[in-house]
């Protein structure tokens, strides 16, 4: 019957959704302002958390940008480039995800008006483009270095950067303490910088101060078979073999298969397989090891035998505290036990078993390479030491940045406010429109003073312009200043140790901007109907409410059939 | 069903379902329309100033780009006449690697000026006469207006490159083409082969890091893998190469099989002699002088352990393209079984290393000194889609090259060629005497699309441009195209902006063929799709 009708042209596939045009482009800003305000209230020191519940069932208290943002499994396509640059920040830098998407937020929020106006987001882009050169420029003009210290001042300085991260956190009331922990941990990994080499243990129970940090490597003790309370719980300086094998009894091999032609020969083939293992542990122990550690099993045999031998042995280590033991004590892990050679076996000072909370943990300190370290983590809930592990992951990132890169900016939105005074004065020197849209680029940047002040329950409107007032005066002298987060006020935040690492703020305009551009130079969406697997279920579900239709004398069906 | 009628004519012939359309009004226009759409899509797009489109292709993945070819790809277009326009779209793709946005809304100018025409009253065969007849007269033109001293160029000299390279990546990432470009530059001169005619394009490859921005991104001589080494040594300088395609392991066998043990000495030298045998292959590896081997499958536990023992490092590339680049990049030959190497079966890299960029840890293998064949180049950028549109703006680029490559010739970008195009062959189409006359008229109008698009998409007044564009070119200066930086005419030798003739001369004429197979279809059969209709549960519950 279609051929009777006038045929429609189709250009596209049927269910495809198309949407174009000044509408389209105002509608993704305001998805992204959306996505913008749900992280909006978690910056700064008294931010607030967010509370989210998954379709899984479980709970996250984080405050962290980059944390919430890939929570929030957001659909819309054009906020998913705002999900996209927190990520970015957070593995580039780690730290400063709310910051980036704050800003693209506010970055767009601002380009708003203009497009309503009809101003070509060509212009606006090409602005903005200049406007993030000019203001990258002027963060590297600002950044003062800390190179060239001596190990002790640099110590205290990485300390200020990571103290200014984790005062934003959950335990922003415990910075100073843990800062110098992560400090420490940081330093302790030296310049082969990898970062799974500072491990994070977790244990529920005690209070945050009784965190502490291993110069070497912990781990929770593994599960154990008979035999295991009578080895030795401490050495001092003792060798360590880690494995790679079973020691366990087992078959050789799964494809091998035995046949007897001679019964008696059955108790030899028994024999043998007792030999095979006791020849294994009997070489682990003529190695010299005092410590066997392995990734897979230790039986009972194997355990009862180091006993007896005054051996400490743990199976089922995971990889990762295997690969970070064999970092630390200088060891390699083995496949075999066959001609195991002194240089394999990894040493430490003091191994000891310790009580931590109710958990018991393998320590081992005092490392030769020393290229590891780990933060036990104790508190109340396990949000809680979620949380504060993420808080942790951040304020090491900041560390290992500023450690590479060395230059440092004032914090407290004190840099914000001076490039957005930099670049009001430099748009006054532009003609034509692109001298509107530096201006509210600029106006832009304020959002994270505002916001500090915001979350913080000040006046926001009065913060800035005390800092305002400030940051122009022409001696230049008020350049350092930002918010007092603690009377709500202004003070200079770098005579105060509010300290970031340049590369995070640099890195959070590029992709702000970047994000923001991108947005913008969008002016048409076209979305595809999913493919046949993906549209199953909708087709299953359309489908039910078909045959509901139906019941009712099958009306409306007789249109779909072609 | 109720319309339901005795068939007739064709209707009887064919089977019940199919769908048929003829005639002006129900065939020719409709296609027009349906092409018209298409290049109304891309058409925004067009030129540096273009705007993006985001699409959302069936697998819901988010695409955000200005490349047209993306775009028509990614749409799934289904009207059979817009597929045509697709299609020329591809083939400028395949052929030259840019351009393809001009074709497709070339062509839908050129049909929708034909449109006009149509519903003046010309038949379609006069106006395929008169577009073939505009092309072949375009060609003409073209080669006159083909710069000077251009034909001869120095492939391995970077500004000339640059220069010729700039408007196709400029088009894909405006203001960033001072960046892109003498990187993208450096990369391909790198792998020139002495003949540049053999350049291949693969050869140049993108490494996308997600993270940093654009003032990041670098050019590597050698390859960047996105993967750890599996050992521990993660650093080596100098070393020969052994590359083992199927893995490196205690071999086994295809066939099931079981092995037979029958005494006790048997079982407990079984493990010893496998150990043994894996020990005696790696230090056949070791003794010819490899430091690193390369290893196409899985690397077994055991091996690793001996590979260690021998501070040998232990790569692995699990995809055979992959593994075969890394080959070509380190001259080895990739050896099918763990055996010890000749001599001349190991490749050799100035230095292997792992190194953490933006939170990823990536082996970079590098090969400084001469004979090398890869060059990688890598890109940072805040999101995927940039890092995608940006890998796209490579593409572009390296695909100019190659195009530069075997014809180097250049004619003056910025519409300057277009609207000299346009004049001349308005002229000529005085001379002509048929009705054809009306279309080379209108097919030289098309032209003007171009500068119109251009200078809309970056917010200027189209018409205005358009006329000092054509006031200029009467004065002879025939160099004169738009700098869409400022928003005014200026003689493209002082922008500096070139296009390749070549992505010119086949865009020109995929868009013109294009268009005159669209016109010459009258009737539109449309079998009945196979597999019958759509499951409808409800269909035998309507009998009441």
């Amino acid at each position: 019957m279609t051929t009777m009708l006038q045929p429609q042209i189709i250009l596209l596939k049927e269910g495809t959704d198309t949407s174009q045009g000044k509408a389209q482009l105002v509608s993704n800003i305001n998805a992204c302002t959306v996505v913008a305000d749900a992280v909006r209230t978690t910056l700064g020191p008294r931010g607030m958390d967010k509370l989210i519940h998954d379709d899984k069932g479980n709970t996250t208290i984080s405050n962290d940008g980059a944390t919430i943002m890939k929570l929030l499994d957001i659909v819309h396509p054009a906020s998913k480039v705002l999900v996209d640059i927190a990520k970015s920040q957070d593995s580039e830098v780690g730290d400063g995800t709310t910051t980036v998407v704050l800003l693209a937020g506010e970055f767009l929020k601002e380009a708003k008006p203009f497009i309503e106006d009809g101003v070509h987001p060509q212009n606006l882009i090409r602005s903005y483009r200049t406007a993030s050169y000019l203001a990258i420029n002027r963060i590297k003009e600002l950044a003062v270095s800390i190179e060239g210290k001596s190990l002790e001042e640099k110590k205290g300085l990485l300390a200020k950067c990571a103290a200014t991260t984790l005062s934003s956190k959950l335990i922003g009331g415990e910075k100073e303490f843990f800062a110098s922990m992560v400090v420490d941990a940081v330093i302790a990994i030296g310049n082969d910088d990898r970062l799974n080499l500072i491990g994070i243990k977790k244990v529920p129970g005690g209070n945050m101060r009784d965190s502490f940090l291993v110069n070497g490597v912990a781990f929770k003790k593994t599960f154990s078979y008979a035999g295991f309370e009578q080895q030795p719980k401490k050495f001092l300086s003792p060798k360590i073999l880690l494995l790679n094998i079973e020691l366990e009894l087992k078959s050789e091999k799964e494809n091998a298969e035995i046949r007897l032609s001679d019964p008696l020969q059955y108790q030899s083939i028994v024999d043998a397989e007792w030999n095979i293992i006791y020849d294994k542990l009997d070489k682990c122990v003529q190695s010299g090891a005092k410590i066997v550690l392995s990734r897979l099993a230790i039986g009972d045999l194997a355990t009862q035998y180091f006993a007896d031998r005054d051996i400490f042995c743990a199976g089922r280590v995971t990889e990762e505290d295997l690969q970070r033991v064999a970092a630390a004590t200088g060891g390699t892990v083995q496949t075999t036990v066959n001609n195991i050679v002194d240089e394999v076996l990894g040493s430490c000072e003091v191994f000891e078993e310790k009580q931590v909370g109710n958990e018991r943990f393998n320590i081992f300190s005092g490392c030769p390479s020393a290229l590891t370290a780990t933060i036990v983590l104790r508190g109340g809930a396990d949000q809680f030491i979620e949380e504060a592990e993420r808080s942790l992951h951040d304020a090491i990132m900041i560390v290992r940045r500023a450690l590479k890169n060395s230059t440092v900016v004032a914090g407290g939105g004190a840099i914000d406010m001076e490039i957005s005074r930099y670049l009001r004065q430099h748009a006054r020197t532009i003609a034509g429109k692109s001298q509107l849209f530096i201006n509210s680029y600029a106006k832009a940047l304020e959002v994270i003073p505002r916001q500090l002040s915001d979350n913080a329950g000040f006046d926001a409107t009065d913060v800035l312009n005390k800092l305002r007032q400030k940051h122009a005066l022409p001696s230049g002298e008020g350049a350092l200043y930002g918010v007092d987060i603690n009377t709500g006020g202004i003070l200079d935040s770098f005579a105060n140790f509010v300290w970031e690492p340049s590369v995070v703020k640099i890195n959070a305009i590029n992709a702000a901007t970047e994000a923001a551009c991108l947005i913008l130079s969008v002016d048409e969406t076209v979305k595809n109907p999913k493919s046949e697997s993906a549209q199953g279920e909708a087709a299953a579900s359309a489908m039910g409410r078909g045959r509901g239709g139906a019941a009712f004398r099958g009306r409306g069906r007789g249109m779909r059939r072609r | 069903m109720v319309f339901q009628m005795q068939p007739y004519g064709i209707q009887s012939m064919l089977k019940e379902g199919h769908r048929h359309l003829s005639g002006l009004d129900e065939a020719v226009l409709k296609n027009i329309d349906a092409c018209k759409q298409l290049s109304v899509i891309t058409r925004t797009s067009l030129g540096p100033n273009g705007m993006n489109k985001m699409v959302i292709n069936h697998l819901d993945k988010l695409f955000i780009t200005n490349d047209a070819a993306t775009i028509v790809n990614e749409l799934e277009v289904q009207h059979p006449a817009a597929k045509i326009l697709v299609l020329a779209g591809k083939a400028q793709q395949e052929e030259i690697g840019d351009g393809a946005n001009l074709t497709i809304s070339f062509a839908g100018e050129l049909l929708e000026n034909a449109e006009e025409l149509i519903r003046m009253g010309l038949h379609p065969s006069e106006i395929i006469s008169g577009y073939t007849k505009g092309i072949d007269k375009t060609v003409e033109i073209l080669n006159e207006l083909v710069e000077s001293g251009s034909e001869n160029m120095d492939v391995r000299n970077k500004d000339e490159v640059i220069l010729r390279m700039r408007a196709a990546v400029a088009s894909k990432q405006f203001g960033l083409e001072d960046i892109l470009c003498p990187l993208i530059a450096e990369a391909c001169i790198q792998v020139c082969p002495k003949n540049p005619a053999n350049f291949n394009v693969d050869n140049v490859r993108v490494a996308k890091l997600l993270g940093g921005g654009l003032h990041n991104c670098s050019v590597l001589r050698g390859l960047v893998l996105k993967s750890d080494v599996v050992g521990s040594i993660k650093q080596i300088e100098k070393a020969k190469i052994a590359v083992f395609a199927g893995g490196v392991d205690t071999s086994a066998t295809e066939t099931k099989g079981t092995v037979l043990i029958q005494s006790a000495e048997q079982l407990e030298n079984y493990a010893k002699t496998e150990e043994a045998k894996v020990e005696e292959l790696i230090k056949a590896v070791a003794d010819s002088g490899a430091k690193v081997i390369v290893s196409g499958a899985a690397v077994g536990e055991m091996a690793l352990h001996f590979c260690e023992r021998y501070k040998i490092m232990v790569l692995k590339i699990s995809s055979k393209f992959e593994l075969r680049r890394f080959c070509r990049t380190t001259g080895a030959v990739a050896l099918l079984k763990l055996s010890q190497p000749n001599p001349d079966e190991l490749g050799y890299a100035y230095s292997i290393s792992v190194e953490e960029i933006g939170g990823v840890r990536v082996t970079i293998v590098k090969n400084e000194e001469g004979g090398n064949t890869v060059a990688t180049v890598v890109l940072r950028g805040s999101t995927d889609s940039i890092l995608d549109d940006l890998e796209r703006a490579v593409d572009d680029g390296v695909n100019t090259y190659k195009a530069m490559c075997r014809d180097s010739r250049i004619v003056p970008g910025a519409a300057a060629t277009e609207i000299e195009l346009a004049r001349k062959l308005k002229e000529f189409s005085f001379k002509e005497t048929g009705l054809d006359q009306y279309a080379i008229a209108k097919f030289a109008e098309s032209f003007e699309m171009v500068p119109k698009t251009l200078a809309e998409n970056a917010g200027l007044n189209a018409m205005e441009i358009i006329s000092s564009l054509y006031a200029e070119h009467a004065a002879g200066n025939t160099k004169v195209g738009i700098d869409l930086q400022e928003g005014v005419c200026k003689d493209v030798s002082t922008t500096n902006v070139w296009d390749l003739y070549v992505t010119k001369f086949f865009a020109l004429k995929y868009a013109a063929d294009a268009a005159c197979t669209v016109l010459r279809v009258d009737q539109i059969i449309m079998a009945k799709q196979a597999g019958g209709p759509k499951r409808d549960p409800a269909a035998g519950m309507d009998e009441d």
